[in-house]
């Protein structure tokens, strides 16, 4: 209980950082930090595959493509920002906090008990078992970002070559 | 085989870049459109298997043992993979002679051809899960192909379209954890049987909710719409069409009913809300086309409109409303099809779409103004062109159904569609020829052949209605009135 209570504190904690944070690389690694807290929580909560993704692809990959994009844009990486965003978020997040124990409290009590586990077997039977299909849907998902970064930078390469 | 609508786009486009580097031109032309025509082709070839069986489930084995990949497809599902063939053909035919000026074929067809596996897998997966990876593949390639003229509006439209399909995304991931909460599965069927058996309306009710707020917004339902008219006018012409003629359809309207009717089960509360929902749409969107300026902006709107009408015969739930908003659906996409690619032809003619610039054009270019005039008459209603029939019989289900303020309504619409879309006729082709425009020549030879067979459609389906809706409307409509014994009957 008292581990399950410092990842969910320090997965919070690392994603306000990355909010408020005005460093983008900090930001960008608050953010990498944030999801391996809830990779680790994926796994405590038996989604294996949850958490191999979440670290792997968030934390790891998405990371990667942050402090690459951060690092081709400018040197001055600083965000400059009203005053008011930096007021406005903590209401709006404590706000948010306060709704969301008042839904989940009335919500989670009318949610039936789980029927089955629904992720019984291994890690390796439940990605090519049960869930081919998403393979195929997250090979077209990676086809259309690689696609889509080959169609817009192409002016960048142009420019060069002129 | 059915996996071919996933597979062969998907194949083509992770080719074309290398392809690309041999061949600029030729090649990527050739074999975006060898693959769409033969994607028609085997759409056809399924209709007598659909018509006797009523369903196919496809199994894939990989080197002699099941990998769990899995297809359903029944009479909507063939619908929708006809209409996403048929529209997506002729708008890469369209592309041959357009995307001259904007280069990179190759990269714009691979983005275009995962597009369409994208769509093609969302009509053909038994899951809610895979519905929404399928959603999210079509999504990011139409935020690139929005942005492909890398113009600041486009990057601008493109990136307000990211931000809100975001938003939808959220929710209707949202909903299918709680559903798998529920029921703890996923596949439609499983999830429709472990419904039934379930007592949970409030927690139903909000996942309703969040689907009809998400893919309300991928299709545009006002009050969802705010992104698509500034979205699609800026896409290149092609995209646009494809945008409004299929993906608000396939992953709004497509998914929303696919889910409420075989999955979830159409109350009547849901049934007025959602009708409620299109009839704000029908005429809202009309009187916000009326002002427009810029052709596609305009066209844009009537997107909605037209989408409002599709969700109003869908959501009554009679079988003649089904079968009217599924042919609405069709017609929309042909038609909405062929006048966003006539507005391309205009502005490569022309080099503007400002109606308050052009003028007299059908002198100059009488096909562009031809095809123009058909595709917006049918969409506008009139006999004997084909959305002149579908609106009939949403108008003839509603007053079955005694709305007859909603029949009433309708047609009062129906009246300013024609309006706004005489007005686009009449400022951009009727009249004196204008001095600036006295050199214009007609679109190159693709561009025009595509909006004459897209023209010839609207027309064709229009005058052959009978044998049309027996043979594509009927089955599809029968599998959603079917609710939701349908996925029962798939027996995965």
């Amino acid at each position: 209980m008292a581990i399950q209570i410092i990842l969910l504190c320090g997965l919070i904690i690392f994603s306000v950082l990355a909010i408020l944070l005005k460093d983008l690389i900090k930001a960008a690694l608050s953010l990498a930090v944030a999801s391996l807290f809830l990779g680790i929580i994926f796994f405590l909560l038996a989604a294996p595959y949850a958490g191999v993704f979440e670290i792997s692809v968030v934390a790891g990959l998405i990371t990667v493509l942050f402090v690459l994009t951060i690092a081709l844009t400018k040197k001055d990486g600083e965000v400059k920002e009203s005053r008011i965003v930096h007021l406005a978020f903590p209401i709006f997040f404590i706000l948010f906090i306060v709704i969301d124990g008042l839904v989940m409290k009335s919500l989670l009590q009318k949610i039936p008990v789980l029927p089955i586990g629904p992720e019984a077997g291994t890690f390796g039977e439940v990605l090519w078992k049960q869930r081919t299909f998403d393979l195929v849907a997250q090979i077209g998902i990676i086809l259309a970002g690689v696609l889509a970064v080959l169609a817009l930078f192409r002016k960048k390469e142009e420019d060069k070559d002129e | 085989m059915v996996f071919s609508f996933i597979v062969i786009p998907l194949l083509v486009a992770a080719f074309l870049p290398l392809i690309g580097k041999i061949s600029k031109k030729l090649l990527p032309d050739v074999l975006t459109n060898a693959a769409l025509a033969f994607l028609l082709f085997n759409s056809i070839l399924l209709v007598k298997p659909i018509f006797t069986n009523g369903f196919i489930i496809q199994n894939l084995s990989w080197l002699g043992e099941k990998v769990n990949l899995q297809i359903a497809l029944d009479g909507f599902s063939l619908f929708m993979l006809f209409t996403i063939s048929l529209v997506s053909l002729c708008v890469s035919l369209f592309s041959i002679d357009y995307l001259e000026h904007y280069g990179h074929k190759a990269n714009f067809y691979a983005l275009f051809l995962v597009m369409i596996a994208a769509m093609n897998g969302l009509v053909l997966v038994p899951d809610l899960f895979s519905v929404y990876l399928f959603m999210e593949v079509a999504a990011v390639a139409s935020y690139a192909l929005v942005a492909f003229g890398l113009g600041s509006d486009e990057l601008e439209a493109s990136y307000k379209y990211l931000m809100l399909s975001v938003v939808a995304s959220a929710f209707v991931l949202l909903s299918i954890t709680v559903i798998f909460g529920l029921t703890g599965n996923l596949s439609f069927q499983a999830v429709a049987q472990g419904l039934q058996d379930l007592n949970a309306r409030i927690v139903l009710g909000v996942c309703v909710a969040f689907f009809i707020m998400g893919f309300g917004l991928k299709a545009a339902l006002i009050p969802f719409h705010a992104w698509l008219p500034d979205a699609h006018p800026s896409a290149p012409a092609p995209i646009s069409a494809m945008l409004s003629g299929l993906l608000i359809k396939v992953s709004g309207i497509y998914a929303l009913f696919r889910i409420l009717y075989s999955v979830i089960g159409l109350s009547p509360a849901l049934s007025r809300l959602l009708m409620a929902l299109g009839i704000i749409s029908v005429l809202v969107a009309a009187l916000l086309a009326l002002g427009q300026k810029d052709i596609k902006r305009m066209l844009a709107y009537s997107s909605i409109s037209q989408v409002g009408y599709i969700v109003l015969g869908l959501a009554l739930g009679t079988p003649l409303g089904i079968a009217g908003g599924l042919f609405h659906l069709f017609n929309h996409a042909t038609a909405k099809g062929l006048l966003f690619l006539n507005s391309g032809s205009i502005q490569h003619i022309t080099g503007t779409r400002n109606l308050d610039e052009l003028g007299g054009l059908g002198k100059k270019v009488p096909i562009t103004s031809g095809t123009n005039l058909v595709g917006a008459l049918s969409i506008a209603g009139v006999p004997p062109l084909a959305g002149f029939w579908s609106k009939l019989i949403i108008i003839i289900a509603l007053v079955q159904a005694k709305a007859f303020g909603y029949a009433l309504v309708a047609i009062l619409a129906s009246i300013l569609t024609l309006w706004y879309y005489l007005l686009i006729q009449r400022k951009a082709f009727f009249g004196q020829v204008r001095e600036k425009w006295q050199q214009v020549r007609e679109a190159p030879f693709w561009m025009s052949a595509a909006n004459i067979i897209l023209a010839l459609i609207c027309l064709l389906v229009g005058i052959f209605f009978t044998p049309v809706y027996k043979t594509w409307i009927s089955p599809a409509a029968e599998a959603l009135a079917r609710g939701i014994h349908q996925v029962l009957m798939w027996g995965l």
